[in-house]
């Protein structure tokens, strides 16, 4: 009761604030791992119990959960011993508050965004991938698995956003920002669409579709990058020149109505089910219900900005942790680096959410048997991870509200986006 | 703790417990030690009530047994002294006939040490400290972290296949654990605490991957043994310059090395990769020279008052207080204020004899009240969409209900009148009903107006008994941190300003203050909760002073 009390304690102590801490920061962090989860979690919001009786514990989103169960007891039989895989509706703080008081899984699968905070906190601990094992994966896949130079997981899956497009609505994919926008203005002005293009903005704003358009452009971006790759929390880059030119686009997008911050998490998809948008920004996550609502789609790279390049999306990059309070760890490592690398293993979780497999020959494979795979995958090349440093809390709100004012026009880009800068900045130095 | 025990007492307690001076009339039944005496004390309560209240108390004790299995599984003391010591008050207020009062209060009492006390008690201890992410650990978990984390494989080093063994007759759970490898070129090796030995190929059988599967002289340990051995995850076979060989899940070793140590003299930590010297600073390793990076894992200390003077000084919370402040004390009082009046008006109209199926209307109108805030909230928010909203819509007018500073507060205040009014709706029903019926029919009878009634009788009446109640409200509304972060997040944000949001209150706003950093910092967070529980706190007495004096009006 007395550790119980004091976890209990520790959530109504500082009651909300608590609360929605841990919420607030996965929904807006973990953009594009939440988004499937969303749906499960109003059933039931409670953390799993650990399985005291198992000799490995796996907790995974409810998705993947019967696909793992499946190798689990198959690494169970080999090993003879029991494995359990529990749903775990929000894995990320339930685990850290299940592993402060000893009772969290050996095994967690999920985004690696949440790296830099699971490091942070020492609640996970570094899978040595033999070199040989890892050169078989994506190398930005491997790449996302790092922090400070240190591995930290197996990778499953690559996600990032693509352009999607209502093939009936519009037959051919535009590479150009400009192309895209004439042409969905004129769907606009025959009635036949009522909106040229559907990005989430909201009225906070949402910075993980804002960063393609400050990456588009030569030295835009929200981190510089040291030498060795990793990003520099040191150097926020987001009032750079590169990223006002973004900024701009973003203006001059909402000027010409194409984004709105009326468009949020909570409509988007819908508007695009019905038929009348033809142009999409989003990830695999909005596929499952377009296919449902009989859209005809087809998949693209983001365009290019006049004066710049192609819009660079975030990769988010799923992957298995090894606890590092695992009561297991041996069999918790063996089963992440000796199973997960598995292509079979691969195909498995593809089948569920059809994210591009990370290791190249499931990939390969995936092609052929889904070709929207090697789109999503197109329309990726080139991008960078998403930082996993925690400083990228300091960013989401300030960048997001900064690109939302400047959609709705209520401010400059080059004054709103020094504003944003100077808030992150001085965000980061707190600490 | 047995069970057995306590099942045991009542047959040895009952007739031995000693009289109780209050209750008389049980003296003259009952004569001490006398077999029978239980029969006839229970004549006052009846036999099925003295079994239920055994059953109660064994129940209870039932459930606290299982607890305290359950702690001592984990190892917490404290836990099993507490849960004995709540077992005994059950046992001592309900198991004799002393403490009476305490028979009706202890559960109460219990109640508010776990759910009131104790986490006030955890907030005010967490205000003094700095924790967050990066500071949840102890110092020297942070040390054991940077240094188990900067282990690195040395780079061209080969991969072993590992069976993991101990010594023939050694014990596989403590004897000492020896590592039998193979090279990717074949050739057995073995490995121990001094550093790595060959092994004649003779000795050793070989899998068909060429891991070894039995080596004279040893026993090799199978999956289960090898991961119940905890010692083998600091274990490493010393090689050449600090590097050693390590385990990788259960059958395959690696050569690596760890850049950092920790010099336990000077109080630094060293990384022999960068050369860099790191010296604790505020909770976490810096690197002396003030170039680089700080490493992730802090560690949790007491900061004394630093996080008050922090938010006392804070110069974006003193920016914002003021008029967040006052937003904060309109949104309370209309929302208390407006609940009250629609969920009255409502509760007087459906009082009324005169209308018919007035059980189906009170129930639809409690609705509202049984939805979770955080669908009902993310509804409204969707229907105030200034393009696909349901209101704009229905009402056509193109009004940024979210977007403007003073739409998205009157949006507010609208769903949270939805929200409130049922509340108000079943508290006044309530005491409708308990307004007595000749206090209405003497002003009727004065002559006074139905309006006259209501103004000079009914309202003042239903005051007293809803008084407390609008205060409480007023409370919860001050702090409604749900309905404020799932409708607008604090926004819309006016002056390139992110920190301070048009409807913010002191909560929500502190909610950011607290988590915009790197990192949560929950003590800061606690402290400002704090501050806020004082303005409650203080406002709350003042409502309740006012109340009293209500009540002495009547």
């Amino acid at each position: 009761m007395h550790k119980r009390a004091i976890g209990a304690a520790a959530v109504t102590g500082i009651a909300a604030l608590l609360m929605s801490a841990c919420g607030g920061s996965t929904t807006v962090a973990a953009k594009p791992s939440t988004t499937e989860a969303a749906v499960p979690a109003a059933a039931s919001t409670k953390a799993p119990v650990r399985d005291a009786a198992a000799d490995l514990v796996i907790w995974a989103d409810v998705d993947r959960t019967p696909i793992i169960q499946k190798y689990a007891d198959e690494f169970g039989k080999e090993n003879g011993i029991k494995v359990v895989v529990q749903v775990a509706t929000d894995v990320r703080p339930q685990f850290k508050d299940a592993t402060k008081v000893g009772k969290g899984p050996d095994v967690i699968v999920g985004a690696h965004d949440w790296l830099g905070e699971l490091v942070q906190n020492n609640t996970v601990s570094p899978v040595n991938l033999a070199a040989a094992d890892a050169a078989k994966f994506a190398p930005q896949a491997i790449a996302a698995t790092k922090f400070n130079g240190q591995s930290y997981g197996v990778p499953y899956a690559v996600e990032n956003i693509a352009l999607v497009r209502n093939t009936a609505l519009a037959p051919t994919a535009p590479t150009k920002m400009s192309d895209l926008v004439s042409q969905g203005q004129a769907l606009v002005k025959s009635g036949k669409a009522t909106n040229i293009l559907l990005q989430e903005v909201s009225k906070t704003g949402n910075a993980f579709y804002t960063y393609p358009y400050l990456a588009a452009f030569a030295g835009g971006g929200i981190f510089a990058t040291k030498a060795n790759g990793d990003y520099d929390a040191s150097k926020v880059i987001v009032n750079s020149v590169g990223s006002v030119k973004g900024a701009t686009e973003l203006a001059a997008l909402g000027k010409s109505k194409a984004l709105s911050t009326n468009v949020d998490s909570t409509n988007a998809d819908a508007l695009f089910d019905a038929g009348k948008v033809p142009f999409y920004f989003t990830g695999p996550w909005s596929i499952d219900k377009a296919k449902k609502a009989n859209i005809k789609y087809a998949i693209s790279p983001l365009p290019s900005l006049a004066g710049g390049g192609k819009m660079q999306p975030f990769l988010g990059v799923q992957m298995f942790y090894v606890s590092a309070k695992a009561k297991n760890a041996a069999f918790a490592q063996e089963f992440v680096t000796k199973y997960v690398p598995r292509e079979d293993v691969q195909m498995s979780l593809f089948a569920a959410g059809h994210r591009p497999p990370a290791l190249t020959s499931a990939y390969v494979k995936a092609t052929t048997a889904d070709p929207d795979v090697k789109a999503w995958f197109d329309a990726g090349k080139g991008g960078q991870a998403m930082p996993n440093i925690p400083a990228m809390n300091s960013v989401w709100g300030p960048l997001g509200q900064a690109s939302a004012d400047v959609i709705a026009g209520k401010a400059l880009p080059q004054a709103r986006f020094d504003a944003a800068q100077k808030e992150i900045a001085a965000n980061i130095a707190k600490g | 703790m047995s069970l057995k025990k306590f099942q045991g007492t009542p047959e040895v307690q009952h007739p031995d417990s000693p009289d109780n001076p209050d209750r008389p009339g049980d003296r003259v039944v009952r004569s001490k030690g006398e077999p029978g005496g239980r029969r006839r004390s229970s004549a006052a309560s009846p036999l099925w009530l003295v079994v239920t209240k055994w059953l109660l108390i064994g129940t209870v004790l039932v459930v606290l047994a299982f607890v305290v299995q359950k702690l001592i599984e984990q190892g917490s003391w404290v836990g099993v002294v507490i849960a004995a010591f709540v077992a005994m008050c059950v046992l001592a207020v309900y198991g004799t006939r002393h403490a009476v009062p305490l028979k009706y209060l202890l559960p109460g009492l219990l109640l508010l040490v776990a759910l009131q006390i104790w986490p006030i008690a955890y907030t005010v201890g967490t205000s003094f400290t700095n924790l967050g992410d990066g500071h949840l650990i102890s110092k020297q978990e942070s040390i054991d972290s940077i240094i188990a984390n900067s282990v690195r494989e040395v780079p061209n080093a080969p991969r072993y296949l590992l069976s993991v063994a101990v010594k023939d007759g050694a014990d596989p759970a403590t004897g000492e654990a020896f590592y039998l490898l193979t090279e990717p070129s074949g050739k057995p090796l073995l490995g121990d605490k001094a550093g790595l030995a060959d092994l004649p190929a003779a000795s050793v059988e070989k899998a068909g991957n060429g891991r070894i599967t039995k080596a004279a002289g040893y026993q090799i340990l199978t999956a289960i043994q090898v991961n119940a051995r905890k010692d083998l995850n600091e274990f490493a076979v010393p090689t050449a310059e600090g590097a050693g060989i390590k385990r990788v899940g259960l059958a395959e070793a690696f050569q690596g090395k760890a850049n950092v140590s920790y010099d336990k003299a000077s109080d630094t930590l060293l990384d022999s990769a960068t050369r860099k010297t790191y010296i604790p600073r505020k909770a976490s390793w810096v690197p002396k020279d003030g170039q680089g990076d700080t490493f992730p894992q802090g560690w949790k200390e007491n900061v004394g008052f630093k996080n008050f003077s922090n938010v006392l000084t804070n110069e974006t919370l003193r920016s914002g207080f003021l008029k967040i402040f006052a937003w904060n004390m309109v949104f309370a009082v209309v929302s208390v204020l407006s609940t009250f009046v629609l969920g009255m008006l409502l509760a007087l109209l459906l009082n009324d004899a005169r209308l018919r199926g007035r059980a189906l209307y009170r129930s639809m109108l409690i609705l509202p009240y049984a939805l979770p805030i955080f669908v009902t909230a993310l509804v409204w928010s969707s229907m105030f969409n200034q393009d696909y909203g349901l209101i704009n819509k229905l009402l056509h007018l193109n009004i940024d209900w979210l977007g403007d500073p003073w739409a998205a507060k009157a949006a507010i205040l609208i769903t949270n009148l939805w929200l409130g009014f049922p509340y108000m709706f079943i508290v006044c029903t309530g005491a409708l009903q308990s307004i007595p019926g000749d206090v209405l029919e003497a002003a009727k009878i004065d002559g006074a107006s139905a309006l006259r009634t209501m103004r000079s009788v009914i309202i003042p009446l239903l005051l007293v008994a809803v008084g407390p109640l609008l205060i409480a409200s007023f409370a919860f509304n001050f702090n409604n941190f749900g309905l404020i972060f799932l409708m607008t997040g604090g926004g819309p944000f006016q002056d390139s300003n992110f920190s301070v949001g048009s409807s913010d209150l002191l909560i929500t706003y502190a909610y950011r203050l607290a988590f915009s950093g790197v990192s949560p910092n929950y003590g800061l967070a606690a402290t400002v909760s704090l501050f806020i529980f004082f303005i409650v706190g203080l406002m709350s007495y003042e409502g309740f002073r006012r109340t009293k004096s209500l009540e002495e009006v009547n």
